[in-house]
């Protein structure tokens, strides 16, 4: 069932627009209300005003919230690789702009299983959700309203990217508090091959969490089943409307009496790894 | 303040802004954002006789200043409508109006049956022209199985009765015709346009279905023409649908010959637009000097 629906929609100010590696940059959103309720793997919905084309709203991931002085939430921050039409014109704002956004979306990440040790699991421009999921399980700080509280001791950040120039925010997981381990395709920044391999040769993890290319999400389910250890993955799909009314971003789902198709906008972004009915 | 209130044969509404089926889930989506005792109705999404698990996805994709759709009618089916949403429907402060699709003319007269045996309804709209549904017969393509299903419709349910027709015929003057014969209280002008969009370099449909229907700004020319022709020819209210996203569109609408409207697309990627519509009629009608909806409707000097 969906969540209830207490999403706000805003016209927000871009504070700043900066490149974070290559094709890859941080826009940062004045929204008051969005920036105290949202959570580690919620998403908001970012459209371009004015105009008819390009039409509808992208989903993004949460990076992070921004604090002002006095430790209250004022602005969010996402990553984005510029990858069609509304990236490469997101790119193109400056301070003062706007954007008209709305969120917080999505049903963020579940607690983890286990005190001690989890890992995240990051693909392409996937490792976006992670910084704030790093600072909630750290207990740096609190989302939506919650006090900061410390959920495990060790967070482990698996992030491959297709080659070296792709990598975007390693320092500010590490700043957080993450061990990251990094992996790329062509061999030039860290472990030659998929992160999943890499991860395969590391001790178990209490829990894990994935997000990423589709392939990759398969082969993390598949190492978390054979190994016994608890999977949550952050789906992306083409959404119209990230709040559950357009019927487009589904995905199926294994039900009682098969597979049924869920809304990925509100029943997820973030799903059970074994709940999820992979086609071969 | 103008008043705002307009009537379609037996039905009435506060205003003329409804939101389109298919656009706005079963409204508790939008409870956080849209005060639902501002708008004229809810369309929910449409229902069938049986469940269905819709088409598989990519089900939309974006075009210049519109989007495709083919999502297929994936619903849990009449019987799970009735238990789970009408309950909470019915309890809004606002006109509910259910949306059906059958399989054929048999499944709409037996959906139809329960609906008007439910409680807190305002009216049945019959989507007679979902064009993603694959299989299934596009009802209002022709005028005499409209006429059949909208007089059989009409002969078990007591609600007040909308047509939604579809734009991809060749004449929709005597499919409009034939659904006021029938005993329609109001047609719907219009359903989707049937597109497709192509990935050129892998030589494949974008579309997981192929083929989809095209909505938003892009169809507003499209739509105002059919809703102007069909008030011109046949004596039915209509209520104007097709890339309505502001106050204007809503006005020319009006005056082209509309007595409502529905928002459809706009509310994807702007899901407050139909309240903030709501609050700018009022202005928009003095700047006619008009001192209400009704007056305006149908008003074009051609």
């Amino acid at each position: 069932m969906s969540p209830p629906a207490s999403f706000r929609q805003v016209t927000a100010q871009v504070l700043a627009n900066i490149t974070l590696a290559r094709d890859t940059f941080l826009i940062r959103l004045k929204a008051l209300e969005i920036a105290a309720a949202i959570r580690p793997g919620q998403f908001v919905m970012i459209r371009l005003p004015g105009r008819t084309d390009p039409l509808l709203g992208r989903p993004f991931a949460l990076y992070d919230t921004v604090l002002d002085e006095r430790n209250q939430p004022f602005a969010i921050d996402v990553v984005y690789l510029v990858v069609g039409k509304v990236t490469g014109l997101l790119a193109q704002l400056r301070e003062n702009d706007t954007t008209e956004i709305w969120g917080p979306l999505g049903n963020g990440f579940p607690e983890p299983l286990g005190r001690e040790h989890v890992a995240l699991v990051a693909g392409g421009i996937g490792q976006t959700p992670f910084l704030a999921h790093i600072r909630e399980l750290l207990g740096q700080r609190g989302y939506g309203g919650d006090k900061a509280r410390r959920r495990v001791e060790r967070v482990s950040l698996y992030y491959g990217v297709r080659t070296a120039d792709l990598a975007a925010g390693v320092d500010d997981f590490q700043n957080a508090g993450a061990t990251v381990h990094l992996a790329s395709n062509d061999g030039s920044l860290g472990f030659h091959g998929f992160v999943t391999d890499l991860l395969d040769r590391h001790a178990n993890p209490e829990h894990l969490y994935g997000c990423g290319p589709e392939p990759m999400l398969h082969a993390l389910a598949q190492l978390a089943h054979r190994k016994g250890i608890p999977c949550h993955l952050s789906l992306e799909t083409p959404m119209a409307c990230g709040v559950g009314i357009c019927f487009s971003c589904v995905t199926p789902v294994k039900t009682s009496d098969g597979w049924d198709y869920r809304r990925v906008c509100v029943d997820g972004p973030i799903f059970d790894a074994q709940a999820l009915h992979w086609r071969e | 303040m103008p008043d705002l209130s307009v009537t379609l044969g037996r039905l009435s509404f506060k205003n003329p802004i409804l939101v389109a089926s298919g656009t706005f889930g079963y409204a508790r989506e939008m409870a956080g954002v849209v005060d639902f005792a501002k708008l004229g109705g809810i369309i929910p999404k449409t229902v069938t006789r049986q469940p269905r698990i819709g088409n598989p996805p990519p089900r939309t994709v974006e075009t210049p200043s519109g989007m495709l759709n083919a999502i297929g009618l994936d619903n849990d089916g009449i019987d799970h409508f009735l238990a789970h949403h009408v309950p909470y429907l019915r309890a809004l402060p606002t006109a509910i109006i259910a949306n059906i699709a059958g399989k054929t003319e048999a499944e709409f007269i037996e959906m139809a049956a329960m609906m008007g045996l439910a409680e807190g309804l305002e009216g049945l709209e019959l989507n007679l022209s979902c064009p993603n549904v694959s299989g299934g017969v596009d009802f209002a393509t022709d005028p005499e199985v409209t006429r059949r299903v909208v007089a059989g419709v009409r002969s078990v349910c007591p609600l007040p009765l909308i047509a939604k027709l579809t734009p991809n015929v060749t004449n929709i003057v005597p499919i409009a015709q034939a659904a006021a014969d029938a005993g329609a209280d109001a047609v719907s002008l219009i359903n989707t346009f049937v597109g497709m969009a192509i990935d050129w370099k892998r030589r494949r449909p974008i579309l997981g279905n192929v083929t989809g229907g095209l909505s938003g700004p892009a169809i507003k020319p499209l739509a105002l023409r059919l809703v102007w022709q069909v008030a011109r020819n046949v004596r039915i209210p209509i209520i104007g649908i097709g890339g309505i996203s502001n106050i204007d569109d809503v006005m020319e609408f009006l005056i082209a010959g509309a007595s409502a409207v529905q928002i459809g697309t706009a509310n994807f990627f702007d899901p407050t637009v139909s309240t903030r519509i709501v609050d700018q009629l009022p202005s928009a009608l003095e700047t006619l000097k008009s001192g209400s909806v009704v007056e305006v409707v149908g008003t074009l000097s051609a």
